[in-house]
């Protein structure tokens, strides 16, 4: 199919570059897309990923696949790793009460930025879907 | 990502440039807590040439603040793009950092 996409990686900080370098790619191959829409889409990955990288366990080893579809209405992007089920609750995600709180947006990020954000546990691992509708 | 820093009449620049993420954000961190330690309380963070920040880009962003207002100054940011602008608009950090056009608007009557 046109306009799929995919990277493997290890979940490490270093590899969020081809994550970058991945929707770089893909501006250039569809300018017809909004800039904004992979500009969010970009935020809300990289969140995603950060998230992983920062509570997959075990840490350091964990691996990632990154699947990308241009689609007419959507863009589309499911993150796939071998960290041990997650315990997030995505719904339940809320900006921290303190204004000037250091941590605790990310995932309010990614979800702000997109028109779903699911994560389903599967046998190995989490599964993150990802769906920027386009503007 | 790239920090430089420059000097302007009562403030310190800390130039930000490439992508603001959790491999840049703690590198930022230390670098406003060291500009605080040297002295320097007004602090201006350029983004002219950052490209991407993401939430731990942001936290660097307010605990630098914190840290400047610990010392009796403060933090501005500068030159935001498009994304940066979208992020904090997004998180409601606009309104703990808000946004200046460029540098000189920054310190312009600090």
């Amino acid at each position: 199919m046109a306009g799929d996409y995919s990277l493997d990686g290890l979940a490490v900080p270093a590899s969020l570059e081809e994550l970058h370098e991945l929707l770089e790619r893909v501006g250039t191959e569809h300018p017809q897309v909004a800039a904004e829409d992979l500009m969010m889409l970009e935020t809300a990955l990289v969140e995603v990923a950060a998230n992983v990288i920062d509570h997959g366990r075990p840490a350091g080893s964990v691996l990632w696949t990154v699947r990308l579809a241009v689609r007419d209405d959507r863009l589309e992007c499911l993150l796939s790793d071998t960290a041990q089920p997650a315990d997030v609750d995505l719904g339940a995600a809320s900006l921290p009460e303190d204004p000037e709180s250091e941590h605790g947006r990310g995932l309010v990020l990614a979800r702000a930025a997109l028109d779903r954000l699911e994560h389903v546990r599967v046998a190995g691992g989490n599964v993150w879907r990802l769906v920027r509708l386009r503007r | 990502m790239e920090f430089s820093t420059s000097e302007q009449p009562g403030a310190v620049v800390v130039h930000c440039r490439g992508r603001l993420n959790m491999v840049a954000a703690p590198r930022l961190k230390e670098l406003l807590s060291s500009t605080v330690e040297s002295g320097g309380q007004r602090v201006v963070v350029d983004l002219t040439g950052t490209d991407f920040v993401d939430s731990s880009g942001l936290g660097a962003l307010v605990g630098g603040l914190k840290r400047c207002r610990q010392a009796g100054g403060d933090l501005r940011i500068a030159g935001a793009g498009q994304q940066v602008l979208t992020v904090l608009s997004l998180t409601n950090l606009d309104r703990v950092l808000r946004p200046y056009a460029d540098v000189a608007a920054a310190v312009d009557g600090w």
